[in-house]
C-alpha cells in the first residue's frame, strides 16, 4: 500500500519548528481517496484523536469541512488533518479510533453530515423532542426558538443497548437524580447487583453554545466561553481568550498571565476539593467529608475576594483581565495558604485511618490504561491510570514553561478511586505551592493589553480540572464565526461505561464523583 | 450499663471539634429564618433542587448551604431526594427542550401545596440563553414560578436572605386568609 502523507512524518517535522506554543498546528488536507489509508495505518499506536469537528464555509470552501485534531504522545505539536466533504457524508472512523463515535453523532446532529458506516448512528445531543432535519449548526439555521415535538413516536425513540440473558434486568436512572446534581440518564444492565452493562445517555443540558457564540465579538463570547460549566469557568475563558489573542497575533503582558494562571490554580484546588469531600459524602462518612467542604468554601471566599465572583466569572478577556487584583486580596491569599497543605493532610488522615472507607475507594472503578488513548481520557483521570498526560507540561500556553520546572505531573499505577483520590490531593498541594511561587515572582505591568481582532482560526489547549479542554475558534469580519469547544468531560464520559464493569450498583455514584464528569461541558 | 455512663454522652449531640468560623449576620438571618419555617411548614421546609440545564455553578452554591460554614438543616430547611416529598422545586437552568418532559413530570410529582423558586439568571429570565433555540427561556414559561432569586450564580447568603424574604410574603399571606 503506497502512503502518500505520512502524519507520522508530518509530527516530525514539525517537532523542530514548532515554537512550543499553543499556535503549533499543522493543518494538512489530504485526498478522500486515501484517507481511510491513512487512519488505519495510524489506528492503534500512539496517535490519539483529540477532538474532531465540523465547520461550514471554511475558508472559502461552500459546504462542510471536517478537523480531526490529532496529538501524538511526547510530542508538543498537534497535526490538524482537514477533510473537505463533497457532499454531507464521510466515512466513519469510529472503529478505527473509539473517540471518534460521539464526535460523528455529534456532527451528524449539528450539521446533518451523516457517517453512513459508523456502528451508532444515533442522535446525541438532539433528543427526541426535535424535529427530524433540524440542524442547528448550519449556517442557513438562524438562532430563534424552534417548535418542538409533543408526541414522539415510538420508531423515533431512543434505544438503548439490550443485554438479555438469564437474571439480567435493566435500572434506569435519571434524567433527575436524587441529589443536587446535574441530569443525565444510565442506563444500567445487572446481573444481581453486579453491573454487567452501562449506558449513559447526556445532553440534557445541551443549551447551544457553540451556536449562541456566532456573530458575537470576542469580547461578547467571552460570557458565553464562562457559562459552558460554572466550575471551568476561568479555564474555559483563559483558553477561548488564548485563541482569540492566537489569531490577533498579540502577546498580552507576563503579568497579565501570571494573574491568570493563579486563577486557573485557584480553580483547581477549588474543583478538586470538591471532588474529594464528594467521594467521601458518596461513601456515606459526613465527617470525614466536613473538612474538604470547608476548605472549598475558603478557597471560594478568596476568590470573591480576589475577583469579586466566586466562580472566577468576568474577569478573563481577549487581552488580559478587565482589571487587576488587588495587592491587599494577594496578602490575603498569601496568608491563608501559609497552612493549608498541613490542613488538607489532616483531613486526607482522617480518611485513611478509616479503613471501612478505604475498603470502599480502593480497587473500586478501575480504569485500564488501554483505554487512555483510544477514548482519548485525559486530567486526573487518566494520571490516575498511570499515563503522564498534562496539557500545561505537553503543550505548555501561557507562562507554564515557567511553572512547569517547579513540579511534576502526580501519577497512579492503578486507576481506582482511591488513586484518583491520592493524585487529585497531591495536585492541590502543586496548585498552592504553584500559586505561593507565582506570586512571589509577580511582575508588575499592566493587565490589558490593548489588541485590534484579525481574522483567522486557531486551536487552543488548557489543562482545566477535569482535564484536557480543547478550543477552536475562527474569527471573520470580527466576529466569532465558528466556536468549538471540547471539554475533557466529553471524553472521559465514555470512559465511567468500562470503569463500573463488574462493581456494584451502589458503587456507581462513588465511581463518578471520582472522575468528576461535568455534565454542562458535554452537553454545551 | 446505660446508668453508668454521663448523661450528655446519651441525650446530647456529640461535638467533635469546635468550629473556627461563625458568622454573626448569617447566624441571625438562619434563626430567623427557622422561627418562620416553624410556624409556616410546621418546622420542616423541604426541598427539591431541579437543575434545567444551569452551568452547575448553581448546584454547587445549593450544595454548599449543607456545609458547615451553613448548614442550614438547623434551621429546618431539607433538601430532599424525591419531589413527592417537598414543598418547594428550587430550579436552575433556562429549561432546555432536552430537560422539558423531565421538568414537567417533577413538577407533576409534587404533592399540593408547592411552591417553585427559579434560581439564578437562567431559571429566573433565560440569562444569556434567552431567545435562542436550545432553551425555553426561564423557568416560568414551563411552571409557575413564586420567587426569582437572580444571579450568576447567587452567593448562599443571598438564596437565605431570599427563601427569608419568601416567608415573610407567605407568613403575611396566610395572616391575611
Amino acid at each position: 500500500m503506497k502512503q502518500i502523507f505520512d502524519i507520522n512524518h508530518i509530527f516530525e517535522e514539525n517537532k523542530i519548528t514548532a515554537k512550543n506554543k499553543n499556535n503549533a498546528a499543522a493543518y494538512i488536507s489530504i485526498p478522500e481517496e486515501d484517507f481511510q489509508n491513512e487512519f488505519t495505518a495510524i489506528s492503534g499506536k500512539d496517535i490519539v484523536l483529540i477532538g474532531l469537528f465540523c465547520a461550514q464555509n471554511f475558508n472559502g470552501y461552500i459546504g462542510f469541512t471536517l478537523f480531526y485534531v490529532l496529538e501524538k504522545r511526547n510530542y508538543s505539536n498537534i497535526v490538524i488533518v482537514t477533510r473537505r466533504l463533497r457532499e454531507p457524508t464521510a466515512s466513519s472512523i469510529a472503529a478505527l479510533f473509539p473517540s471518534a463515535c460521539w464526535f460523528e453523532r455529534e456532527i451528524s446532529d449539528g450539521f446533518g453530515v451523516t457517517f453512513p458506516d459508523a456502528f451508532d448512528q444515533r442522535r446525541l445531543f438532539l433528543h427526541e423532542v426535535y424535529p427530524a432535519g433540524f440542524h442547528p449548526l448550519r449556517k442557513e439555521f438562524r438562532n430563534q426558538p424552534v417548535s418542538t415535538r409533543d408526541m414522539i413516536a415510538p420508531e423515533d425513540e431512543y434505544v438503548f443497548k439490550k443485554v438479555d440473558g438469564e437474571g439480567i434486568y435493566q435500572i434506569p436512572v435519571g434524567p433527575v437524580h436524587a441529589g443536587i446534581i446535574e441530569p443525565g440518564h444510565f442506563r444500567f444492565s445487572v446481573a444481581g447487583e453486579t453491573i454487567f452493562n452501562l449506558e449513559v445517555r447526556m445532553f440534557y443540558k445541551h443549551r447551544g453554545i457553540e451556536k449562541l457564540a456566532e456573530g458575537k465579538t470576542p469580547w461578547q463570547a467571552v460570557q458565553v466561553a464562562e457559562s459552558i460549566s460554572g466550575d471551568e469557568s476561568a479555564a474555559n475563558a483563559a483558553a477561548f481568550c488564548a485563541a482569540v489573542e492566537n489569531i490577533s497575533q498579540v502577546e498580552i503582558s507576563k503579568h497579565a498571565w501570571q494573574l491568570r494562571t493563579i486563577l486557573l490554580e485557584m480553580e483547581r484546588i477549588y474543583s478538586h476539593l470538591g471532588d474529594m469531600g464528594g467521594m467521601i459524602v458518596d461513601v456515606a462518612f459526613p465527617k470525614g467529608a466536613s473538612p474538604f467542604f470547608v476548605l472549598r468554601e475558603d478557597i471560594l471566599r478568596l476568590n470573591n475576594n480576589l475577583t469579586g465572583s466566586r466562580f472566577l466569572k468576568g474577569i478573563i478577556c481577549p487581552g488580559g483581565l478587565t482589571r487587576d487584583i488587588s495587592p491587599q486580596a494577594i496578602t490575603e491569599l498569601t496568608k491563608y495558604l501559609a497552612d493549608f497543605t498541613p490542613r488538607l493532610q489532616a483531613a486526607q488522615n482522617l480518611v485513611y485511618a478509616t479503613s471501612s472507607v478505604v475498603d470502599r475507594l480502593e480497587t473500586t472503578g478501575v480504569i485500564k490504561k488501554e483505554l487512555v488513548n483510544l477514548l482519548n481520557i485525559t486530567g486526573p483521570a487518566a494520571r490516575a491510570s498511570g499515563v503522564p498526560v498534562d496539557t500545561r507540561f505537553d503543550h505548555p500556553y501561557g507562562i507554564c514553561s515557567d511553572i512547569t520546572p517547579q513540579f511534576h505531573k502526580r501519577i497512579a499505577e492503578n486507576g481506582d478511586v482511591l488513586d484518583r483520590f491520592n493524585v487529585k490531593a497531591a495536585e492541590i498541594n502543586d496548585s498552592v505551592m504553584l500559586i505561593k511561587h507565582l506570586i512571589a515572582q509577580l511582575i508588575a505591568g499592566p493587565v490589558m493589553t490593548k489588541m485590534e481582532v484579525k481574522d483567522g482560526y486557531a486551536l487552543s489547549l488548557i489543562e482545566a480540572p477535569r482535564g484536557q479542554n480543547l478550543h477552536w475558534v475562527n474569527i471573520k469580519d470580527g466576529l466569532i464565526d465558528r466556536y468549538k469547544v471540547r471539554t475533557a468531560s466529553f471524553c472521559n464520559w465514555q470512559a465511567i461505561e468500562h470503569a463500573v464493569l463488574g462493581n456494584i450498583v451502589p458503587d456507581f455514584p462513588l465511581i463518578n464523583k471520582s472522575l468528576n464528569l461535568s455534565y454542562a461541558g458535554t452537553d454545551l | 450499663m446505660k446508668n453508668n455512663l454521663p448523661r450528655f454522652l446519651i441525650y446530647t449531640p456529640r461535638v467533635t471539634e469546635k468550629l473556627t468560623f461563625h458568622d454573626e449576620e448569617f447566624e441571625k438571618l438562619g434563626f430567623k429564618l427557622k422561627a418562620e419555617v416553624n410556624t409556616i411548614f410546621g418546622r420542616s421546609l423541604a426541598i427539591r433542587e431541579l437543575d434545567s440545564g444551569s452551568d452547575n455553578a448553581v448546584e454547587i452554591e445549593m450544595n454548599n448551604l449543607t456545609t458547615p460554614y451553613y448548614d442550614i438543616e438547623r434551621f429546618g430547611i431539607t433538601f430532599v431526594a424525591s419531589p413527592r416529598h417537598a414543598d418547594v422545586l428550587a430550579i436552575s437552568g433556562a429549561v432546555t427542550h432536552n430537560m422539558e418532559i423531565a421538568v414537567r413530570k417533577t413538577y407533576d410529582a409534587m404533592p399540593s401545596p408547592k411552591f417553585v423558586i427559579a434560581v439564578g439568571d437562567d431559571a429566573c429570565y433565560g440569562g444569556i440563553f434567552a431567545g435562542t433555540y436550545a432553551v425555553n427561556g426561564g423557568a416560568d414559561k414551563i411552571i409557575p414560578v413564586d420567587l426569582k432569586i437572580p444571579g450568576n450564580p447567587p452567593s448562599p447568603y443571598e438564596i437565605i436572605r431570599a427563601l427569608h424574604g419568601f416567608m415573610t410574603v407567605l407568613a403575611h399571606n396566610k395572616n391575611k386568609q
